[in-house]
């Protein structure tokens, strides 16, 4: 019965011009994103080069560089970036605050605030500021020397009195600094890179990667109108009640609908997937190295399935116990939330809902933050049935007492 | 004019009443995720176009809810009052509602110490809100699936972070970069998918 069901239901997904939206809303943005100029970043590094891309150090000395360096870049801007609900929020100071905070620069230094602005300026002026490469070149190659005598503590103690003067969920609090930070990447660690890509990727690995980064953030959008669609169409119809009367249990009517959404939204990611990672294999095969056949099958699995499934089941609970539209809003808000609260985007997985890796390779870094990606991806795989067993349990009980869970307080009013 | 004020509390109290409270959450929240205090033109702009933007979905989107509903629609058509009345006191409705979100937001940024000209921004935002809510309140009346209509819109919006370049003076997050020549064509564009849903809903149906 059960499977009868899933069939049924694959069947209207297929007769839902939300669906159709869905795959070509998908296949576009994936298209757009991943276009093929990657294969330029896939060569061996010659040495000599002025850059090398980007990589991330723990080194304190470092740290502290760099922290001050986006302190000052902040600072002049007057704009400072903040996370006080795990959400990204920008904060503006007045100008008391803004004196504090040139003066706790100035004590990190050694150097009035004037002069620091004055070589900051000098720095940028070096880099071509209308090309975004350069600006990025700019920004990564820029850093504040701190005094000597200051110690790693210590500095992270004057970065403890900064948050207190721009608010709740700063990028100087001390857990974020000891993540470490991005530094220009030198030949050695560049070659080094290139290898890993080649045999612990095996490229289409890293291709996998960036497909996921892409593919996570429409993900986090698209399933839930499905599963709006789905949960509103026997209203709509006017059928509830006869669905309701049904022998079959539940159990089996929301988990075969369940499935099958989650089937048909993760049907056309494995497609676009496959097809994409296609020319990439031939690449890898050109640079020497052998390409793994199954990566977008392994990567897609873990990365997006979770992703699909607590989308999906959210918004089949959200609109049951509802009945109405609310979950789009609510689902959509924690989408772009999640979106913007990335302050990384190559890992520092934590919770978030969308998994960033917005990097071609970075292997040695994944694998050290694979463990990460994996319990956020369990987490949300283990939550998305532990909310359709809910959506269950408030299905059967408007089954049993005939309406939605929320009317019953008006239900008994005369 | 006591039938128009009867047809419209009806609809307010009756379908809309969570959307409103749905958009009073949604601005009430936004002092969790949006800094009001000391802003330049530019992050003023980014608050308005980024945060408040999806009052317009909210407000305008589910304006034909009711009539989805095939018995309804037939039961307000056998009515004395045309069916484009009843949206037309609808989007106005909606229109005040948006105006009075703008004015709250861009009054509470000015008065927290925020630089910026209060005519451009408002115009700006009301013109911008105002056509992101009316894609949703289009797409929703000729496909009679408010859904869509959300669908379509928060795409719109979702489909402007990254790409807006390629939308010429229909493109969102313009104030930001400091353009306000979109809004008469924003607002043209608004008021013609407005009219055009009213007309094309009762001519498909």
């Amino acid at each position: 019965m059960f499977g009868t069901l899933f069939l049924k239901e694959c069947k209207q997904i297929l007769k839902s011009m939300v669906y159709y939206i869905y795959v070509v809303v998908f296949v576009m943005f994936l298209t757009s994103q991943l276009s093929g100029e990657i294969t330029e970043n896939m060569e061996k590094s010659q040495p000599g080069l002025e850059s090398y891309g980007i990589t991330n150090s723990r080194d304190k000395s470092a740290i502290m560089e760099k922290a001050l360096a986006e302190l000052v870049m902040e600072t002049y801007n007057n704009s400072y970036a903040t996370y006080p609900m795990g959400f990204y929020r920008e904060v503006t100071l007045n100008e008391s605050e803004l004196a504090k905070i040139t003066s706790m620069i100035e004590n990190c230094t050694g150097k009035n605030w004037e002069q620091v602005v004055e070589e900051m300026e000098t720095h940028y002026s070096n880099y071509a500021q209308n090309s975004v490469q350069e600006a990025m070149q700019a920004q990564t190659a820029y850093s504040v020397i701190p005094l000597e005598e200051l110690s790693y503590d210590d500095f992270c103690d004057i970065m403890e009195e900064v948050c207190d003067i721009i608010g709740g969920g700063s990028s100087y609090q001390k857990n974020l600094l000891d993540r470490g930070v991005a530094v220009p990447m030198t030949y050695e660690q560049a070659v080094e890179a290139f290898e890993s890509l080649c045999t612990k990727d095996r490229v289409t690995g890293a291709i996998a990667r960036l497909f996921c980064d892409y593919a996570g953030i429409v993900l986090s959008i698209l399933p839930i109108f499905l599963g709006v669609t789905r949960c509103l169409r026997d209203k709509r119809a006017q059928v509830s009640q006869v669905v309701f009367a049904h022998k079959i249990s539940a159990f089996q009517i929301i988990g075969s609908r369940y499935l099958a959404n989650v089937c048909m939204a993760f049907f056309p990611v494995i497609m676009t997937a496959f097809v994409m990672q296609m020319p990439y294999q031939y690449h890898a095969k050109t640079i020497g190295a052998a390409p793994d056949l199954f990566a977008f099958l392994k990567y897609s699995g873990i990365w997006l399935l979770p992703e699909i499934m607590i989308v999906l089941a959210v918004s089949f609970f959200i609109t049951e116990l509802t009945e109405n539209v609310i979950s789009i809003f609510v689902q959509v808000f924690w989408a772009i939330a999640s979106l913007f609260s990335s302050v990384y985007l190559e890992g520092n997985f934590g919770l978030h809902l969308i998994a960033r890796w917005n990097v071609l390779g970075g292997t040695t870094e994944f694998w050290l933050q694979r463990q990460e990606l994996l319990f956020n991806r369990g987490f949300y795989a283990v939550l998305s049935l532990a909310v359709v067993a809910l959506t269950v349990v408030i299905y059967e009980k408007k089954r049993r007492e005939g309406g939605t869970v929320y009317g019953k307080i008006f239900k008994g009013r005369k | 004019m006591e039938r128009y004020l009867k047809a419209e509390s009806s609809f307010i109290l009756r379908q809309y009443i969570l959307h409103l409270l749905l958009a009073f959450l949604f601005c009430s929240l936004s002092g969790f995720f949006v800094s009001f205090r000391n802003l330049e033109a530019f992050q003023a702009a980014k608050v308005m176009e980024m945060y408040i933007a999806f009052t317009g979905i909210i407000l305008l989107t589910p304006l034909f809810m009711p009539e989805q509903n095939k018995e309804i629609w037939l039961l307000k058509r056998s009515k004395a009052m045309p069916m484009w009345q009843l949206y037309l006191l609808r989007i106005l409705t909606a229109v005040v509602l948006v105006a009075a979100v703008v004015t709250v937001f861009t009054q509470i940024m000015q008065r927290n110490g925020s630089d910026f000209s209060m005519r451009q921004l408002w115009i700006g935002s009301f013109a911008e809100i105002l056509f992101l809510g009316s894609i949703g309140f289009f797409v929703s009346a000729v496909t009679n699936q408010v859904i869509l209509g959300y669908m379509i819109s928060i795409l719109y919006f979702v489909v402007n972070i990254g790409s807006s370049r390629y939308l010429g003076k229909f493109a969102l997050f313009q104030m930001m970069k400091g353009g306000y020549d979109f809004v008469p064509i924003m607002l043209a564009a608004s008021l013609l998918l407005l009219a055009a849903g009213v007309l094309l809903r009762e001519r498909i149906r």
